[in-house]
């Protein structure tokens, strides 16, 4: 009879494993086949040929590699802290539940529905010297000096700049899960602050917060993961110049396999990508983590 | 019910082969494939000189009753999608319409066949087409070049020919205002133009691309310079190209300032709305710039061929050429037939009636012309630009080319305008580059 049971239980769980397989595991071994391989695409006749770990030799003792992940990094905390700070005040304010506020929030988020290859030309348009608004209101504004080098042409700017637009589209998605958070909240907790006599810095610092954790950790996983696959707003915009300045991990695994048709290289590069995408999950998780309720 | 299934089973496919039959037979459909059209399916990219070999498939089709089957996609995907489907071994084309740039590639991976037998059959196509040479490899033509252009400059001919400028010109400079001969004049006629935010002097596209790149590679070959030497190694990074990155970053005093994000089509867009001077481009783009829906200074630009260093006007000197032609797929299911298609598109007077649609006949004989030069009064010019120059691709002829010209020199170059590098660091850096990849890819 317990066979039996197990045996229904094993059917039950295989089309699900079968499934997984399929979708996570099968790509899984051959992303990581291809990085243990010499596979030039643009040159057949090299052949296909396996050179085991020599791929990671080279990409990790490449100076590329390490300043495309530095950027990556700095544009990552960069524009995912200012999405989270920017996230959770707008959500505060949304959460007070004045008139229009939902209208509010409808508008608010517009850029998150856009494309980010629309969001693309939309700013690259916008930071024009010649034809865009913003160059000619810093200059109205005696700012002019901030875009003579033009934003995208400045080797200093062009990633902040991206990073500004990255913050533009994406503030509204950390808005949305906080504000759900928001509205998850007991009230009970801030009643028994307020009997208590905590102040409102207190009061958002001590129980709002700590409350808001899940939904925070939820916001800033997956918007680092996302903000982690950058691409399309570089390809628009700066095409990874003003010389390397702008070139993320992402456009730099473009670069490599679409550029100069190293699969192989551009594999590596990939799991890297992932490894880094891992790591710093995990680190949120344990720095922010969520304590069993 | 038995009975009933036999009968079913028997009868029903029976009628239903019989009625198809008939249906075939009173349609008129081929009994075999035997008599069947020959097909040729082509592959494109969607651009203005695939609009002009468009033109003529309706008449091929009557002619010869071949059928012609055309794929497009957008440009900046069509490589990456016609790799794909040859590593894939899954592709249907017989005749991809490629860049010069590509063949090389496509050949050495046996993607694509020799097509020496349509050169073979026409004793003067050669000298007819000079951009033929450009298509050998190993003494086997890979590619019939339908498209060609050189690279050069555009300038405004109402202000060249404006008498105040003239005069004004003189008497800063002390010679004639004419259109750019040699490197010094070009700088001058930038220099003299550059009134913002009105009129800037010259446009360049300083977005970090191939484009880019071909900015220093004019001045490059100009000064008789040399991206790879004859084993390969790269040789732009000598005292030629050190000037000739400067001289790049010294043009961008004259242009705008959002010149320095601009890429192809923002270039064309700047100079067609007037805000330039000159523009340093290629020929293709005498089109746009003569198209009056969209271009303000339609039938005011001309054409000519890139400047040479002064004193050596009428060097004979590698120019940028730029070729995008027919090639037939190693799996092509009826070559003759894509043959004839070739022979029909690049014959003297399809060349001639197609060219204005958005293209720029790849013979001699179809560049003389008179309606044609009726039509593109420009035609002439870039004839003797490039009867006047080595044409030379823009990047090196091998699988590599591609990226050491797009990848690393365009990121030398961009460093240098930017700043953040010395014309020496940034291109030592694109040579270990260039060297490094070579070298791994077996060339040394």
């Amino acid at each position: 009879m317990a066979r039996l049971v197990d045996r229904n239980k094993l059917s039950f769980l295989l089309p699900g494993l079968l499934f997984l397989c399929a979708v996570y595991a099968a790509p899984m071994v051959y992303s990581i086949g291809v990085t243990l391989v010499r596979w030039i695409m643009i040159r057949p006749d090299l052949g296909i040929r396996f050179v085991g770990l020599h791929n990671y030799s080279v990409v990790l003792r490449a100076v590329y590699t390490w300043l495309s992940v530095g950027r990556t990094l700095v544009f990552v905390v960069g524009a995912v802290g200012l999405e989270l700070v920017l996230g959770v005040a707008i959500a505060l304010f949304l959460n007070r539940n004045f008139f229009g506020a939902r209208f509010l929030q409808s508008i608010m988020l517009i850029p998150f529905m856009m494309a980010p290859i629309v969001v693309g030309f939309a700013w690259r348009f916008l930071v024009n010297n010649e034809t865009g608004p913003l160059p000619n209101l810093l200059s109205s504004v005696g700012l002019g000096a901030i875009v003579n080098p033009p934003l995208l042409a400045n080797p200093r700017l062009a990633l902040p700049v991206l990073a500004v637009v990255d913050v533009w589209q994406f503030t509204p998605f950390v808005m949305l899960v906080v504000l759900a958070g928001l509205k998850a909240l007991p009230t009970e907790p801030f009643e028994a602050a307020r009997a208590d006599g905590a102040t409102r810095y207190q009061t958002f610092f001590r129980v709002t917060l700590p409350l808001l954790k899940p939904a925070i950790l939820v916001a800033v996983v997956i918007r680092t993961l996302t903000a982690l696959r950058l691409f399309d707003t570089v390809f628009i915009m700066t095409g990874g110049g003003p010389g390397n300045s702008t070139e993320v991990l992402s456009f730099y695994v473009y670069r490599l396999a679409f550029e100069t048709y190293d699969m192989g290289k551009a594999g590596t590069v990939g799991i890297i990508a992932l490894l880094i995408a891992m790591l710093l999950t995990l680190l949120y998780i344990r720095t922010i983590g969520v304590e069993k309720q | 019910m038995k009975r009933n299934a036999l009968y079913l089973t028997l009868i029903l496919p029976a009628a239903v082969f019989v009625m198809t039959s008939t249906a075939l037979y009173a349609s008129g459909e081929p009994e075999s494939s035997n008599s069947a059209p020959a097909v040729v399916r082509l592959v494109s990219e969607r651009g203005s000189h695939t609009e002009a070999w468009k033109s003529l498939m309706a008449a091929f089709q009557e002619k010869s009753g071949i059928k012609l089957e055309l794929t497009q996609y957008p440009y900046a995907n069509y490589f990456n999608q016609l790799m794909l489907s040859f590593t894939s071994g899954k592709s249907e084309f017989d005749v991809p319409y490629i860049s010069l740039l590509w063949y090389p590639a496509l050949a050495k991976a046996g993607y694509i066949q020799p097509v020496n037998e349509l050169v073979d059959q026409e004793p003067g196509l050669k000298s007819d087409m000079p951009g033929l040479s450009t298509a050998v490899m190993d003494g086997k033509y890979y590619m019939v070049p339908y498209m060609n252009e050189v690279g050069g400059v555009v300038y405004r001919a109402d202000l060249f020919n404006d008498p105040k400028e003239k005069q004004a010109f003189r008497a800063k400079y002390g010679y004639d205002l004419a259109p750019p001969t040699n490197l010094k004049s070009y700088r001058d006629i930038a220099e003299f133009f550059y009134r913002p935010p009105n009129l800037y002097g010259v446009t360049l596209m300083g977005r970090k691309s191939i484009f880019l790149a071909t900015h220093f590679t004019n001045r490059l070959w100009a000064e008789g310079g040399t991206v790879l030497d004859a084993s390969m190694h790269p040789a732009f990074n000598s005292a030629v190209g050190v000037e000739a990155v400067n001289e790049v970053k010294d043009m961008f005093r004259f242009a705008s300032p959002a010149s320095r994000t601009y890429d192809f089509q923002e270039a064309l867009n700047e100079f067609s709305q007037g805000k330039s001077a000159m523009v340093e481009v290629w020929t293709t783009s005498m089109f746009y710039f003569n198209d009056e829906k969209s271009s303000k200074v339609a039938g005011n630009a001309a054409f000519v061929g890139f400047p040479r260093p002064a004193g050596q006007e009428n060097a004979m000197r590698p120019r940028l050429f730029i070729s995008w032609g027919f090639s037939v797929s190693a799996k092509a299911q009826n070559k003759t037939a894509a043959l004839d298609w070739i022979k029909y598109a690049t014959e003297d007077n399809n060349f001639a009636s197609a060219a204005p649609i958005g293209t720029i006949p790849t013979r001699l004989s179809a560049l003389k012309n008179p309606k044609l030069i009726a039509e593109l009064p420009w035609i002439p010019a870039f004839r003797e630009a490039l009867a006047t120059c080595v044409p030379t691709p823009i990047a090196p002829l091998i699988p590599e080319g591609p990226t050491i010209i797009g990848q690393y020199i365009a990121t030398a170059v961009s460093q240098v305008i930017t700043g953040s590098a010395s014309a020496e660091e940034a291109l030592n850096g694109a040579a270990a580059e260039t060297d490094r990849l070579l070298k791994e890819h077996g060339y040394y």
